[in-house]
């Protein structure tokens, strides 16, 4: 009898060292075979990897008990799992999240396209021997993560805005988790992509890059809502992000629009990466990303500890936006800028509300019908003052009714601005307004369907 | 030597230099058991191989050896994924003796420079292969299946006796 734990042994199921496992046949006889996955399902199972039907399958089939041998990676001590064959599974979060794992995998050992998962097989463990042996002395546990993730969580709970909440969040990564590369997406779910708005690390921020749902390892972990990570650079094309979605789209607008394609920010190489939900309320709001240049910088308690940071990190995008509209006076109005220079020639297509200012591509959807009803209502009325109530009500922009992330538009359009046209800034003059400042006169050219 | 010999040159020198080897069984009401062995030989022609355990780490196995004869082995070359299954069942369990640690020391060494191209160093497979002479056992047998194992859509297919 044994007391450990599949808890305990978890740095075994990291696919650093394939596990074996034997099985037998109705007829007697034994097999034994690699396995390229012993996955964590929870306290009591686990799901193997199902790439070929061959005589381990067949004889699970017939004979659902298994037994298979991990090896710890750093004490080189032993585990033996008696396990008994449950089912498979063909979708869902615990395959896709093998099947992102195992392409990596697959391309760290010189065998992609030779490894495909067909199905995680989900294995009750019956009972764990712990094989005796000399082994190695356990590392120290790593120090101080709790404490890390209280710092984190300190942070995040003293934020009052999306924007410093998300810069935040990033900042706290960095300082006391020590990821360098990382971005916050946010799902659009009428367009069912997720859109950067906000990253750290990269040589362009690539706010306002999309990414579809269930493309790459981010669109993986978002759609089937599963952290989703890998420890070696992947070579796969499906979680690859040479995606160029905007393109596509710029064709069905049935206009000519070059330059529509914001870059993804991430890294050229990326031989660790890690993406993790945003989920508040049940409802998934975007994805938390995280990568490195080296290989395996992403463990299991990586990824425990990203799920907290993402648990509070939802809760917090959620309250903001639902107390955004209380009526608090704006600030009162600074010198108005001096309007001065060329004019600025801004162009709407109504196809796709997307923004060129100057032949330059700014922004589209929801993001760009909000800019274009600011400078509209500016041009018209001479307004600089708006309230997010305003955009919630106005039918031209189109928000959705639920989670309409209207906070996180916001903060997109601002980005792009900041970053491509700092004569034009949106700032926030209290909680649930800002003020849209001019320093160059504009010309708006409206550019029906 | 009436048997044709089951193995050719190159997959005997696989094993013969001294590769990962899993070993497995099974009990009466089929359920299997498996340990890794701790050093393996293979004779020159093929014909009869080693493996060697610790008892203290294979109860079930040994006991599932004994008493039912069955076996099966996987040999596999870290750095190719090179894979070979024999099975046989009628394999013998004796104990080890101080003639077997050459053998022993052999694999050891050969296991360090396989697995060190994989990255893992010498002290971590010594750890993994630590074989006190009164833990062990050697279990011997003839070979009378053998399937190519390398991962891939080919895997499991039977090896092809040599005809004589």
């Amino acid at each position: 009898m044994s007391a450990i734990s599949l808890h305990a042994i978890r740095p075994c199921l990291e696919g650093a060292i394939p596990a074996v496992m034997s099985t037998c046949s109705p007829d007697g006889t034994p097999n034994v075979a690699y396995i390229s996955q012993v996955v964590y399902v929870d306290a009591g199972h686990v799901a193997l990897s199902y790439q070929f039907f061959n005589k381990t399958r067949q004889n699970i089939l017939s004979n659902p008990w298994a037994s298979v041998l991990v090896l710890d990676p750093v004490t080189a001590r032993f585990y033996r799992l008696h396990l008994h064959y449950q089912h498979t599974e063909t979708a869902g979060p615990v395959f896709e999240s093998m099947r992102a794992q195992l392409a990596g995998i697959a391309s760290h050992t010189g065998m992609a396209g030779v490894f495909e998962l067909r199905g995680a097989d989900i294995y009750a463990v019956e009972h764990i021997d712990e094989v005796p042996g000399e082994g190695l002395d356990a590392p120290a546990p790593r120090p101080g993560l709790l404490h890390a993730l209280r710092l984190c969580g300190e942070r995040l709970a003293r934020c009052t805005a999306l924007d410093s909440l998300l810069q935040t969040t990033l900042g706290a990564l960095q300082e006391h988790l020590g990821i360098r590369h990382a971005m916050v997406l946010m799902l659009d779910p009428s367009a069912q992509r997720l859109y950067t708005v906000a990253s750290c690390g990269y040589r362009t921020s690539g706010v306002g890059s999309e990414i579809q749902l269930g493309h790459g390892v981010i669109g993986v972990a978002a759609r089937e809502q599963t952290p989703v990570r890998i420890s070696h650079m992947t070579h796969a094309a499906l979680y690859s992000h040479a995606i160029r979605t905007s393109l596509t789209e710029a064709h069905h607008a049935g206009a000519a629009l070059p330059g529509m394609d914001i870059p993804y920010p991430g890294l050229a190489q990326p031989h660790s990466q890690i993406a993790v939900p945003i989920i508040s309320a049940g409802h998934l709001l975007g994805v938390l990303f995280a990568e490195s240049p080296l290989d395996l910088q992403f463990n299991f308690e990586d990824e425990d500890m990203l799920v907290a940071i993402a648990g509070q990190l939802g809760a917090a995008i959620d309250l903001l936006q639902a107390t955004t509209d209380s009526p608090e006076v704006a600030s009162p109005a600074p010198a108005a800028p001096v309007v001065s220079g060329a004019p600025l020639r801004i162009r709407h297509f109504a196809a796709n509300d997307s923004v060129f200012i100057n032949d330059d591509y700014l922004i589209k959807g929801v993001a760009g019908a909000i800019f274009w009803k600011l400078l509209r209502d500016n041009a018209s009325q001479g307004r600089v003052d708006f309230s997010n109530r305003e955009l919630r009500l106005d039918p031209m922009i189109r928000l959705p009714d639920v989670a309409d992330n209207l906070e996180a538009r916001l903060l997109l359009l601002q980005r792009r601005l900041q970053e491509h046209c700092p004569h034009v800034r949106i700032e926030k003059t209290g909680r649930g307004r800002f003020r849209l400042c001019l320093e160059r006169p504009i010309v708006l050219e409206d550019m029906p369907a | 030597m009436t048997h044709p010999a089951l193995l050719d040159p190159d997959r005997i020198a696989m094993v013969a230099k001294g590769v990962s080897a899993i070993v497995a069984s099974r009990n009466a009401g089929l359920r299997p058991s498996v340990m890794r062995a701790v050093g393996s030989h293979i004779r020159a022609d093929g014909g009869r191989v080693t493996v060697f355990l610790r008892r203290s780490q294979s109860v079930q196995l040994l006991r599932d050896i004994e008493s039912t004869g069955q076996i099966a082995v996987v040999f596999s070359e870290p750095s190719t994924h090179r894979t070979l299954q024999l099975k046989a069942p009628q394999a013998q369990v004796r104990p080890a003796v101080p003639d077997d640690l050459p053998q022993l020391q052999a694999y050891l060494r050969s296991m360090q420079n396989e697995v060190g191209q994989v990255g893992y160093g010498p002290a971590y497979v010594a750890a993994m292969l630590a074989a006190p002479l009164a833990d062990l056992v050697a279990v011997e047998f003839t070979p009378t299946a053998a399937f190519d194992q390398t991962p891939g859509p080919r895997a499991g297919q039977p090896v092809k006796p040599l005809q004589p």
